[in-house]
């Protein structure tokens, strides 16, 4: 191991010992908004996989989110399989559709592979996750009841011991996550740099624009995927409602929002899907200085198209990225400081 | 021995022809040079031997073997590696890692999943790799730019990056497209004992194109050019410089009576540099030069991204005077005008049009006060009828012109007035430009590129219309690749060379001087000396190609000694000896 994994994993330690105190003492809906955070959080590191190192656009990634839920409640629902195998089956469909979703991408760029990308989702939100013919799927109009699954030995009860979930889930981010670092400052995170800002350059030096380009997709997929084989598990069931268009539009956005080339801008990302809206639904309505007012979850959807305006105008790279940046140039400033190169991360 | 072997190769884009019918041989160790003007095919050549464009027909080998079915990376893994005229680094990526990538996309086969777990294999991978592209950017000398991002760099370093790059996935044949473009008379020198450097080091042959005819007459060892899509002419440097055809091709088709350089001939500027001719101009129908200018450049100096493309360009037009820029493609004249009209952002310096500074000022404030440019490529919208673009242009003004005005300059699009202007020749389009262009009633028009591949007769008649304009009191800045053509119709002339002006003459006097203009498009004169010295590389031998052979087969050094003193004994070639007992051996 190099010294730069070494810090990687000692920082991935804390960041997980630290957020997996969080939710500790919270109540159950907000232990669930923790847990589903993580889930979003998945969906917008599978972007900083595929926009931000690979720079292909994806408007479906909620879709594949979907297809991993769906195929851990195949799993444990139909084919009373362990939600373990759940977790595999979910990640592996949704990595075959990420590789079928790549292939279009072989042509196409920018505006037209989002408008593709968007098409896919569109399709499989009504014609796959609302449709009888994939009923052994998608389980019908019911979806999959998978209360009082167990994962490692833990039974997990979806209205009790979501902590348990949720540490699990937050584990395997933080594994991810590392992984993610890593293949940023490797060979085969380069390759996918290189197809980012200039995919004329990358073939012509050697890279395998088929190979990488349906690997990113891939990759992306199944990362998305794991995140939405937990859905059944901390729901208890699944429906087409939390996959459908508009939250893969919305992790699109929010990935944008928090910086889409930076790990950590992930979890903040899902932090941010899963509780603002919570909250405004929750508290956002009442009386003030004689005024009824009410926030409503509609409300996030208009201050999210807000915030985008403003942060590409002010924090071009994003809310992680331009912290991140101004940090270093503080650092940089201080007396004594040796100047050290800012490389994204 | 014939490394890359090109056959008929044709390229079709719809109805366009790119190449037709293009063979071309590169021996290993050779600098092979390809020249022609704009438009001529060469970069369609490179993208079809890099695998970026397929051919419509023909065939390249490489090393005996069709590349055919071989896509842009396979080729890259059999050795073909190329540089890009508008450079194509990876922006956000440091200079180490854009070496990297294309190591160990090439040379060595790593794992995306041990990578990402950091196992000790893709960790000495990693470490192998980057002390490589340490050594790469020492010889380059790029050394204090590893960990800098290639994005930040100004664009001379950039191309010497992508030239790293190329070199650091250890090809044997370098395609290098405009390595000069952007560089100043300085650099493109340092560049050209570079890349020697870089043949002799890395035992590499190279493909070179570039506009910039000192670097390819001092490096190359052999030049082809090729003009509308078909070889030209082929030969070495100095045949090149002196074919008939290629002066013909770069400056356009000369008049008899000036074909033959006169004797004495005013040399306006040698060799040390710009100077300005205060005198006014002598030909007759030259307006009186004492009149205040009606456009003033000063110090104007633009570029795109990284690149300062002009630099310090003064320059002066007066009221009703026809003005010709000329000068090598890349020289900096398209530039120029783009940055007076306000297309692109002057970085520094000033234009005044009558009087009134103008830099800073949108495009459309600026043509609203009488200065009309019509770009390169004619800007007109292909699927609207002649009239309504002469509408659209008077509309634009404000005030109604009768088209009539047009159509009397241009008879030929009064009948055609209701036909798509996509549909139109060539020649008829570029009568459309400059007839909406009059319409507005400009004091000055700017026309880039006029004749580009247009047929010469059709080229005749837009130049009588020059002087048509003239008549009419509008002065008018030429930017053209006809020479002859521009001379003959122009007052002055600015010669441009490495994005400034180096002379400035009276369009008569550059005319009875060809030297000096054929000297700024194919090479001046003054580096043929340098060109023979080049012919030997830095230990005092020629290279020659087949002995690059030997040496690329690592042969022990006695062998190799051992060749050159018995080719010394029998005054033969050393590659002709190593080959005949290579053929023993075989046998």
């Amino acid at each position: 191991m190099m010294p730069g994994h070494i810090v990687r994993f000692a920082v991935a330690l804390v960041a997980f010992a630290i957020l997996a105190r969080l939710p500790v003492g919270l109540d159950g809906a907000f232990q669930f908004d923790a847990a589903l955070a993580l889930i979003w959080a998945f969906g917008i590191l599978s972007i900083v996989l595929l926009t931000g190192y690979a720079g292909q656009v994806s408007l479906c990634q909620a879709t594949f989110a979907g297809v991993g839920a769906y195929g851990a409640g195949m799993v444990v629902a139909s084919l009373h399989g362990g939600y373990l195998l759940g977790i595999v089956v979910g990640v592996l469909f949704a990595m075959a559709l990420g590789v079928l979703v790549g292939l279009p991408a072989l042509r196409l760029h920018g505006i037209t592979l989002a408008i593709v990308t968007l098409g896919i989702a569109l399709v499989f939100d009504k014609y796959v996750f609302q449709d009888h013919l994939f009923d052994w799927f998608t389980g019908g109009t019911a979806g999959w009841q998978v209360a009082n699954a167990s994962i490692l030995g833990i039974k997990v009860d979806y209205s009790k011991h979501l902590l348990a979930a949720y540490d699990i889930l937050l584990a395997l981010f933080c594994i991810t996550a590392v992984l993610m670092v890593n293949l940023h400052q490797s060979g085969a995170g380069r390759r996918f740099r290189a197809i980012r800002d200039s995919e004329v350059a990358a073939s012509t030096m050697g890279v395998n624009l088929t190979r990488y380009k349906l690997l990113a997709f891939a990759m992306s997929a199944g990362i998305a995927g794991l995140g939405g084989s937990f859905y059944p598990l901390i729901a208890g069931s699944v429906s087409p409602q939390p996959f459908w268009v508009f939250t893969s539009l919305q992790l699109a956005a929010i990935g944008v929002l928090m910086g889409v080339r930076y790990v950590p801008a992930a979890a903040l990302g899902g932090l941010f899907m899963a509780v603002v809206p919570d909250v405004l639904t929750r508290y956002g309505h009442g009386a003030f200085m004689g005024r009824v007012y009410d926030i409503s979850n509609d409300w996030f959807q208009i201050a999210l198209g807000l915030l985008l305006i403003a942060q590409l105008i002010l924090l071009p790279d994003g809310v992680w990225g331009d912290l991140r940046n101004h940090a270093a140039r503080i650092r940089s400033a201080l007396p004594g400081a040796a100047r050290k190169q800012v490389r994204p991360a | 021995m014939t490394m890359l072997r090109v056959r008929d190769l044709g390229v079709r884009f719809g109805g366009l022809v790119a190449l037709n019918n293009v063979s071309l041989d590169l021996n290993r160790g050779e600098i092979l040079g390809l020249i022609g003007p704009n438009g001529a095919g060469k970069t369609t050549l490179f993208n079809c031997i890099s695998g970026l464009t397929p051919p419509t027909e023909g065939s390249i080998l490489f090393e005996g073997r069709s590349l055919r079915f071989a896509p842009p990376h396979e080729r890259a893994r059999r050795g073909i590696a190329r540089t890009f005229q508008n450079l194509q680094l990876w922006e956000s990526m440091t200079v180490l890692e854009n070496l990297e990538v294309p190591m160990d996309a090439v040379v060595g086969r790593r794992n995306t999943f041990s990578d990402a777990l950091g196992l000790p294999l893709s960790h000495y991978a990693e470490r192998a790799a980057s002390e490589r592209a340490r050594a790469i950017l020492h010889v380059l000398e790029l050394d204090g730019y590893g960990s800098r991002l290639a994005g930040d760099l100004p664009a001379g370093i950039q191309r010497r990056v992508e030239l790293g790059r190329a070199l650091a996935m250890r090809p044997k044949l370098v395609l290098l497209d405009e390595p000069a473009a952007g560089l100043d008379a300085g650099e493109t020198e340092r560049l050209a004992s570079l890349l020697r450097t870089v043949r002799d080091r890395f035992h590499v042959s190279m493909l070179l194109v570039d506009h910039d005819m000192s670097l390819v007459m001092r490096v190359c060892d052999y030049i082809y050019v090729l003009d509308f899509g078909k070889v030209l002419a082929r030969g070495r440097p100095a045949d090149v410089r002196s074919d008939r055809k290629v002066i013909a091709a770069y400056l356009g088709e000369a008049t008899p009576e000036l074909a033959e350089p006169a004797e004495e001939a005013p040399v306006v500027v040698a060799a040390e540099g710009p100077k300005r001719l205060k005198a006014p101009p002598t030909n007759g129908h030259g307006p009186p030069s004492n009149e205040a200018p009606l456009l003033e450049v000063s110090g104007l100096a633009a570029g795109y991204g990284h690149l300062e493309v002009i630099r310090d360009v003064n320059l002066v037009v007066r009221p009703g005077e026809v003005v010709a820029c000329i000068g090598a493609n890349g020289a900096g004249k398209t530039t120029t005008l783009r940055a007076i009209s306000g297309v692109i952002h002057a970085r520094s310096g000033s234009v005044l049009f009558d009087g009134h500074k103008i830099t800073g000022s949108s495009p459309e404030s600026i043509a609203r006060t009488g200065l009309a440019h019509i770009p390169e490529g004619r800007g007109l919208f292909p699927t609207m009828s002649v009239e309504d673009t002469l509408r659209l242009a008077t509309d634009s003004t404000g005030a109604r012109v009768k088209l009539e005005a047009a159509y009397e300059v241009f008879p030929r699009l009064k009948q055609r007035r209701h036909q798509a202007v996509g549909t139109l020749s060539g020649g008829e389009q570029q009568m459309v430009a400059m007839a909406r262009a009059i319409l507005a009633r400009p004091r000055l028009l700017m026309i880039d590129e006029m004749s580009q591949g247009l047929a010469p007769t059709i080229v005749r008649q837009l130049f009588q219309m020059i002087d048509v304009f003239r008549q009419q009191g509008t002065a008018v800045l030429l930017v053209e690749q006809f020479v002859e053509s521009a001379l003959a119709v122009a007052d002055r002339a600015y010669v441009f060379e490495h994005g400034t002006i180096a002379h400035e003459a009276a369009a008569e006097e550059l005319r009875r001087d060809r030297n000096l203009i054929s000297g700024s498009y194919l090479g001046s004169t003054a580096t043929e000396t340098a060109a023979i010295e080049v012919a030997a590389n830095g230990n005092g031998h020629k290279p020659h190609p087949e002995l690059m052979e030997i040496v690329s087969m690592r042969v022990p050094a006695e062998i190799k000694r051992a060749l050159e003193e018995r080719a010394d004994l029998e005054g033969r070639p050393v590659g002709a000896l190593a080959l005949e007992l290579l053929e023993e051996v075989k046998q």
